[in-house]
């Protein structure tokens, strides 16, 4: 079925273009013999007539013409191509996100019909109040992960970039992300140092951080292990994000980064996500004049993820680093 | 209803969801239900408990690492033709629900459900079970045309040939068995072998008869046992006369 929709406009737009130029031979053909009969029975009948060069116009504008409604359709065929493809994977995410949207509205649903029907002591209660909130707050995250995507791509994301202390600025987003996901040292450690300032939007590279961690801990089997490194190097300010997980094959490292795509590994102790993950993080260092790219010795290697910024004077910095800053993320 | 509840308390339900607040929240109500529950957080590990325990039932999420939920079925179907299998997936596409009852499953519920619900399939389950034992205990056996049908082990003989029925078309065939000679309306079959109301298609009746045809008429294209009645639904005839 789906073959089926994705030959077929390739057949027709074959068969169109075949269509156009044979129309142009045709007329081409045409024109040519009637003006052999013109130079031939024109001079004989009359010899005043002569061949209007207002025909060779209208020849060579015809042409022209044919040319830019082939060229349009071209143009029109190769939309309708990635609009098909967008659909293909459009569809996929709709079902990922149904997913991850009905999974914690079924876990409250399921928690407060317990508590209205059920004599539920107060231990347990708090706990299932708690996860009820945890919940909630994992159906937050991801509907505002969806709007500010769709606000990045319409450029409408107002980006508050400010200058700060390479170093300093990924020790405090550590911290806060480490707070957040409830991690030790050992689980989520910096290693290296930048001597360099950067310009970033603080607030976006939390979303960055978030991200990676989050997929580190989605991917790791075994015992969570997260090494933030940090360097300075020929004018860059370099991160990167090291786990010890479930890796990635190099066929799909580039494919990681594109809207909507999950790559598929039956090893992977996590069905969870949306494909948007990672596209978002591209976006925003995008945004950020910076590039991403992967690096995985293969399946069970794990994963690094290398985030290149670029780097500015030191006179540069006027502002300084906030201790803390809201978690929204 | 409590006499029931006291004679199902005890059952061992394997529970193999994901999503561990899901998971917390249903292990809680079965277990005050009077349910021993096994809880598995992925395909393998649900696979393990169910070849290790005795399990009654199995509650099972479509979207599990590993393993899916359709692949977990399956090889429980080998194992066990028999232990009622309730899927329970955020997947609702009608091409899912028909995969997982062909597998084997024995009903579905799309997420979020309502717990009474769910706590009432799978009481009505478990009491399926227990019937389905009981009335095989004294006729395990139909036979029809020249084919026989076994519904302990869930085996037909069709002239020689053994063929493994999943429970759900054990089910369908007792209950044709049961009313041989009367027509009987798709909406019948899915309220009664299904134990679904309708919001089912009723073209997954028409499948599972299509495959019985498959399995048991000597020309499926013609058949002579399981007739269709245009506007109507179905009619057994086991002695393969027209009426």
């Amino acid at each position: 079925m789906r073959r089926r929709r994705w030959v077929s406009p390739i057949l027709v737009f074959t068969i169109a273009q075949l269509a156009w130029f044979a129309l142009l031979g045709l007329w081409i053909y045409w024109y040519v013999s009637n003006y052999m009969i013109f130079i031939e029975v024109g001079e004989r009948i009359s010899p005043q007539f002569v061949f209007s060069t207002v025909n060779i116009a209208l020849l060579v504008g015809g042409i022209v013409l044919l040319m830019a409604v082939a060229m349009g359709l071209a143009l029109i065929f190769s939309r309708l191509n990635e609009q098909l493809k967008l659909n293909k994977m459009y569809d996929s995410f709709i079902a990922n996100v149904t997913h991850e949207l009905k999974s914690p509205l079924a876990s409250i649903q399921l928690y407060l019909e317990t508590l209205g029907s059920r004599e539920v002591p107060p231990s347990r209660r708090d706990e299932f109040i708690n996860l009820m909130l945890r919940d909630s707050q994992r159906l937050n995250a991801l509907i505002s992960s969806i709007l500010e995507i769709s606000g990045l791509e319409d450029k409408k994301k107002v980006y508050k970039q400010e200058f700060y202390r390479a170093d300093e600025l990924v020790r405090s987003l550590v911290a806060e992300t480490r707070e957040q996901y409830n991690l030790n040292n050992n689980a989520l450690h910096i290693a290296g140092s930048a001597d360099c300032i950067c310009r970033v939007d603080w607030r976006s590279m939390k979303v960055v951080l978030n991200n990676l961690v989050d997929n580190a801990i989605k991917y790791t089997a075994g015992e969570l292990h997260i090494e933030v490194g940090i360097s300075s190097q020929a004018g860059k300010f370099i991160i990167e994000v090291r786990d010890r997980g479930i890796g990635i094959l190099e066929e799909d490292h580039k494919e990681i980064f594109k809207k909507f795509r999950r790559v598929a590994n039956p090893d992977s102790p996590t069905v969870k996500g949306t494909g948007l993950g990672l596209y978002w993080v591209r976006e925003i260092i995008r945004h950020h004049r910076g590039k991403i790219s992967v690096d995985s010795a293969g399946l069970t290697r794990g994963t690094t993820f290398r985030i290149e910024l670029p780097t500015y004077p030191a006179n540069k910095l006027e502002t300084t680093l906030p201790a803390k800053k809201e978690t929204n993320a | 209803m409590n006499d029931m509840k006291k004679e199902l308390a005890g059952s061992v339900i394997l529970l193999a969801e994901d999503e561990e607040t899901l998971a917390i929240g249903l292990e809680y109500n079965l277990e005050e239900e009077g349910y021993n529950v096994l809880r598995a957080g992925d395909g393998l590990k649900a696979l393990s408990l169910f070849e290790s325990n005795d399990v009654d039932l199995v509650v099972l999420d479509i979207m599990l690492p590993h393993l899916d939920g359709f692949g977990v079925a399956e090889q429980i179907r080998e194992q066990s033709p028999q232990v009622p299998i309730l899927m329970l997936t955020a997947r609702t596409s009608a091409e899912d629900r028909v995969h997982g009852l062909e597998i084997g499953a024995d009903d579905y519920l799309a997420k979020p459900f309502h717990l009474k619900e769910l706590l009432l399939r799978i009481q009505g389950m478990l009491n399926r079970k227990k019937w389905y034992k009981e009335s095989i205990a004294e006729n395990a056996k139909f036979g029809f045309g020249d084919i026989e049908v076994d519904f302990g082990t869930l085996i037909a003989d069709v002239r020689g040939d053994k063929k493994r029925l999943t429970p759900l078309e054990a089910t369908l065939i007792r209950y044709l068995s049961n009313n041989p000679g009367r027509i009987i309306p798709r909406e019948e079959l899915l309220q009664k072998v299904w134990h679904i109301i309708s919001d089912m298609e009723t073209r997954t009746v028409d499948n599972f008869i299509m495959r019985l045809r498959k399995y048991f008429e000597p020309d499926p294209s013609a058949p002579i046992y399981f007739r269709s009645v245009r506007g109507a639904g179905y009619l057994f005839t086991p002695d393969g006369k027209s009426p």
